[in-house]
């Protein structure tokens, strides 16, 4: 019986000592948390400002395969056994049937065709233009094709030449 | 004999490069080896008042580049350990005195008659910086649990990667305060070690002792009873490729946590 009361009691102080122990956000954590961030830009020159257009780009791409919550998407460099990696959190609302999934295809690959027609040697200089008849273009209505694959490949090196573009155009 | 040179460096200032100097390279000699020391802080010496050798400097690494002295008279032997020996800095001169050709061919000279060759670096990546480094195979990175400290180390940790002649370098976690990481108001040795994923050589405890061993000219590790100096001879033997566990430094904990300890213990069987 006694025994029972000294537990008790020791446990109520040791709630005691945990309670002022687990604040909500201690100082090491927010330490830790800050160091990382900065440390992240220190070593890739990767500002807040490029991880934001990064971003952007990001969501355009996705945006033809998935609905998602557009604000909530989350892009952040983390490192992983000394291996530095860029997370990419995309919450999906759904994903798109095909249907819609070729219509956004087909529109950026004629949107392609006409900026390498028309900007065939100025590539670099006409990259902002570009952009934006991507995105107009995609509202509008075009024909279905059967070539998904091709297009595929098509969009990915589009990313990665405007990636590029992106970079020469900051650098 | 063929020395190794160790380049001890940090970046931030004030987080005991000097100090952690002073204190290897004292015990790497109370070990029986042959250590000389080099400091490259040109216009900012101190290693020698953290050596009490401050009243027996006659040449200095400046007077030694500029050939009004043989390497050899610039030496200046250590009061205790005639295994210990100190190339002092001008004191004025700036950093411009010297270039890093000279400072690797001094380096290659008493590589033959010293076991290690322990170079005290500048604060700073500039000149200096890159003039400790060049004659140095290894590097310890000191840093302290702090956020400005770590971002430092963290540059130069790049700045070493990327120079082909440091086959290798480690870390040095000093001023470690156990009482603040308990209770998470600092940054604890294992989350400095992750976001520097860098191997560590020392864990040194803050320690009072050691104004008092700079006051007096006397390197902590001379005080067998001080935790500091005991953890400073620990990194020696680590650094001559002894084995040897990090200090517990949980034991000196606060009068809280010894309570909270007690009662834990006294329900432990509980869980």
């Amino acid at each position: 019986m006694s025994e029972n009361i000294l537990k008790e009691l020791c446990n109520r102080v040791l709630n005691l000592f945990k309670q002022t122990e687990t604040k909500e956000e201690n100082a090491k954590d927010v330490a830790c948390n800050r160091l990382r961030v900065v440390l992240m830009q220190d070593r890739t020159n990767l500002t807040p400002e490029l991880l934001q257009r990064m971003r952007s780009e990001l969501i355009e791409l996705l945006s033809k395969y998935v609905e998602m919550d557009k604000d909530a998407l989350e892009l952040n460099l983390d490192q992983e056994d000394g291996q530095m990696a860029l997370m990419l959190s995309i919450p999906v609302i759904r994903a798109k049937d095909e249907e819609e999934i070729e219509k956004a295809l087909a529109a950026e690959k004629q949107s392609k065709q006409e900026s390498d027609d028309s900007t065939d040697d100025e590539e670099n200089d006409s990259e902002e233009g570009e952009e934006e008849e991507i995105s107009e273009e995609t509202e509008e209505e075009i024909e279905i094709t059967e070539e998904s694959e091709e297009d595929e490949q098509h969009q990915e090196e589009n990313f990665e030449n405007s990636n590029n573009e992106n970079q020469e155009y900051n650098g | 004999m063929t020395g190794r040179v160790i380049v001890i460096t940090s970046g931030k200032g004030g987080v005991g490069k000097t100090t952690t100097n002073a204190n290897i390279g004292t015990a790497l000699a109370r070990a029986g080896n042959k250590v000389v020391m080099i400091d490259t802080d040109l216009g900012l010496r101190n290693l020698d008042l953290l050596l009490g050798l401050e009243n027996r400097i006659v040449y200095t690494i400046v007077d030694v580049v500029e050939k009004r002295c043989k390497l050899k008279q610039a030496l200046v032997k250590d009061k205790k350990n005639p295994n210990l020996c100190l190339l002092a800095a001008a004191q004025t001169r700036d950093k411009s005195a010297i270039t890093e050709e000279q400072l690797k061919d001094i380096c290659e000279k008493l590589k033959k008659d010293f076991d290690f060759i322990l170079v005290d670096c500048p604060a700073g990546i500039e000149q200096g910086f890159q003039n400790a480094i060049a004659g140095a195979s290894e590097a310890i990175v000191v840093t302290t649990p702090e956020m400005s400290a770590v971002r430092d180390a963290d540059r130069i940790i790049g700045l070493l990667e990327a120079k082909e002649e440091i086959k290798s370098y480690k870390l040095l976690l000093n001023r470690v305060r156990p009482n603040l990481i308990k209770t998470n108001d600092m940054m604890s040795v294992d989350d400095v070690v992750e976001i520097l994923s860098a191997d560590l050589i020392g864990i040194i405890p803050e320690d009072t002792g050691i104004i008092t061993s700079t006051n007096k000219g006397e390197p902590i590790v001379n005080d067998e009873k001080s935790l500091a100096g005991i953890a400073y001879n620990n990194v020696a033997h680590r650094i001559m490729g002894e084995d040897v566990p990090f200090l517990n430094l949980e034991e000196e904990t606060s009068v809280i946590a010894k309570v909270k300890k007690f009662f834990s213990n006294l329900i432990g069987k509980e869980k």
